[in-house]
């Protein structure tokens, strides 16, 4: 499973799962856009290079995932398709495909924003896990 | 430590574990259980730790769970005494608010002309995310500058829009250079866009008046057609938050700061930071000042197109436009003494009452028209400032959801709440069916239990209740 729902009264979060940190930041992008669109029935033709940095794992999964959404908006995208390149200490590589927004319909509420209420990025024995609080 | 109520609609929990002020929600009985079925009532705890916090830390009667601050909360810290802004006591959707239009129809004028006016609002109104926008980029630095005033400017509407506006739809303190190239290419072609999620724009019937002379000053009237528009600042609100707090979380080790939950970050109001959030806040709420003006002159076109009358006979005029979340700069009484408050309202409207200097000279002998938005398909309000308002001039600014989205989708589809409302003689036009099951009337609070709530603690007068005839939703 890449994740699972949480339920907030006023807006939506996730919990998502990765064997490892790469498989997690993918993960964590796959789900919130699977909030707002069906990524399953999505092919990607478009691609776009995404890059984050940020102190700690926290903040650089915030800032990636804030990436995404300003992409995903300045280029009216559906992204549906996340790679990781390169993840180290403070920085973020990868890139993220998609398809034009007017060719899909909507399922979730557009996402506004990455929240840091009650964030928090896990590593046990199965792998890595994620808490985010999205603003919709 | 308990929450205990300690006077009418009115609950409290005494300081303990870091918490400078108390905690205060203004609910009934029944709304204050509500409130305590999630997590609310934990983030009215968590605000009381603020630096600079006085009095309490409060929420009002539609309080429910948000992120970082409780929606529905207030929060005034003292600017002298080291009081701190936080960009999570305003939100992503910098300046969300409301705008009411009222109107020289009546219901026989609606029903004669429903469907036109239905197909014109659809078509006019750019809803969803983030396409057609109505004015381009041209407008964007003016807009940024001095708000609604530049949309004005530009031909949209008219003076008289301003004069019905908050801060007269510009905000005093706005730099648009704080907003980075970020934000304006995200919300730069979004101007004149209603969004989605619970924003609409939602044509209404004044169902009854309560207070004659308040609603005659307001310019509302038994039977009159009138049009509620909710949105805030778009793409570009949200970008300014998110590169905000990705500021502010560092700089609060420097100030020494800390606070129990990460979306709580916060500066002092007197600092470099605090300066450039509030100039970046203030921008961005002239985007949305602008934003809700610019839709309120597309349904005016759109009203003049479905009865091919002039702008003008369609009488359409502005009631008021109310923002909910803001912090604003204000003097308020504080222990006998005026004090210059960071006033922090997230998902609560200002209310000032009878007298208050901002106030448009007409509507001073009954102080500012309070929007209360209902849930889709059930009542919305209109209620006054009061004198004496306990939470520094706050009323609640909507029903207040009571059910998870998660929640909402499983209890009934969007087409079938579309059919419930069509049935029921509310005319729907969604941008997108699936999303209306989240917003159904089921997943929020009885707006009239919160509205009645205002009053017994004093929060506002009712004035007005209308009820919704057409839907736009994104």
């Amino acid at each position: 499973m890449r994740y699972e729902v949480i339920s907030h009264t006023a807006d939506t979060g996730i919990i998502a799962y990765g064997v490892t940190p790469e498989e997690l930041f993918e993960n964590t992008a796959w789900g919130m856009f699977d909030l707002m669109f069906d990524l399953a029935q999505l092919a990607p033709a478009h691609d776009v290079p995404v890059m984050a940095t940020g102190d700690g794992v926290e903040d650089l999964l915030v800032n990636w995932l804030s990436e995404l959404l300003f992409h995903a908006e300045t280029l009216d995208l559906a992204l549906c398709y996340f790679t990781i390149d390169r993840l180290e200490e403070g920085g973020v590589q990868g890139s993220a495909g998609g398809v034009p927004v007017d060719d899909v319909v909507l399922r979730g509420p557009p996402i506004k924003a990455v929240t840091y209420h009650e964030l928090s990025v896990t590593e046990n024995p199965d792998g890595w896990w994620a808490r985010l609080i999205f603003d919709v | 430590m308990e929450w205990k109520w300690v006077a009418n609609s009115t609950w409290e929990i005494e300081p303990h574990d870091g918490m400078l002020v108390p905690g205060r929600i203004y609910a009934s009985t029944a709304l204050f259980e509500k409130a305590m079925s999630d997590r609310a009532s934990q983030q009215v705890i968590n605000v009381a730790h603020f630096p600079g916090i006085v009095e309490a830390s409060m929420a009002m009667p539609d309080i429910h769970w948000g992120y970082g601050f409780p929606i529905g909360g207030v929060a005034a810290t003292d600017i002298a005494d080291g009081g701190v802004v936080s960009p999570g006591g305003v939100g992503f959707d910098i300046c969300c608010g409301v705008r009411l239009i009222g109107s020289s129809f009546q219901l026989t004028d609606w029903e004669a002309r429903r469907d036109q006016i239905m197909a014109e609002l659809d078509r006019r109104i750019p809803r969803g995310l983030g396409k057609g926008a109505i004015a381009g980029r041209a407008l964007l630095s003016d807009v940024l500058e001095r708000g609604a005033a530049a949309a004005v400017a530009a031909g949209l509407g008219g003076p008289a829009d301003l004069e019905r506006c908050e801060e007269l739809g510009t905000s005093s303190g706005a730099d648009p250079g704080a907003i980075s190239d970020k934000a304006l290419r995200r919300g730069g072609t979004q101007l004149g866009s209603l969004g989605a999620g619970n924003h609409f724009l939602e044509v209404q019937l004044v169902d009854r008046v309560f207070d004659p002379k308040a609603a005659t000053a307001f310019g509302l009237a038994e039977g009159m057609i009138c049009v509620m528009i909710h949105c805030g600042s778009r793409g570009l609100g949200h970008q300014t938050c998110t590169d905000q707090l990705q500021v502010m979380g560092p700089a609060m080790a420097r100030y020494q700061i800390t606070v129990p939950d990460r979306q709580l970050a916060c500066v002092p109001v007197d600092s470099t930071e605090g300066r450039r959030y509030l100039g970046a806040m203030g921008a961005a709420a002239n985007f949305a000042w602008a934003n809700r003006h610019i839709l309120a002159h597309e349904t005016r076109l759109a009203f003049s197109r479905a009865f091919q009358i002039s702008r003008e006979r369609t009488g359409m005029h502005p009631i008021y436009d109310v923002a909910h979340n803001l912090a604003k700069i204000e003097a308020h009484e504080v222990a006998g003494s005026i004090r210059n408050l960071c006033v922090h309202r997230k998902g609560a409207t200002r209310a000032f009452g009878p007298g208050h200097p901002d106030l448009p000279r007409d509507l001073a002998e009954v102080g500012q028209p309070v929007l209360v938005p209902g849930s889709m398909g059930t009542a919305s309000w209109v209620l006054r400032g009061t004198e004496r308002n306990p939470a520094f001039s706050s009323a609640a600014h909507g029903a207040g959801r009571v059910m998870s989205r998660k929640g909402a989708k499983k209890h009934q589809t969007g087409a079938s709440v579309q059919e419930e409302l069509e049935s029921s003689g509310i005319a729907v036009r969604p941008g997108s069916v699936a999303l209306l099951s989240e917003e159904a009337p089921y997943a929020y609070k009885d707006v009239d239990e919160v509205v009645d709530a205002c009053e017994a603690a004093n929060l506002g007068e009712k004035v007005a209740r209308l009820v919704p005839l057409g839907v736009v939703k994104g």
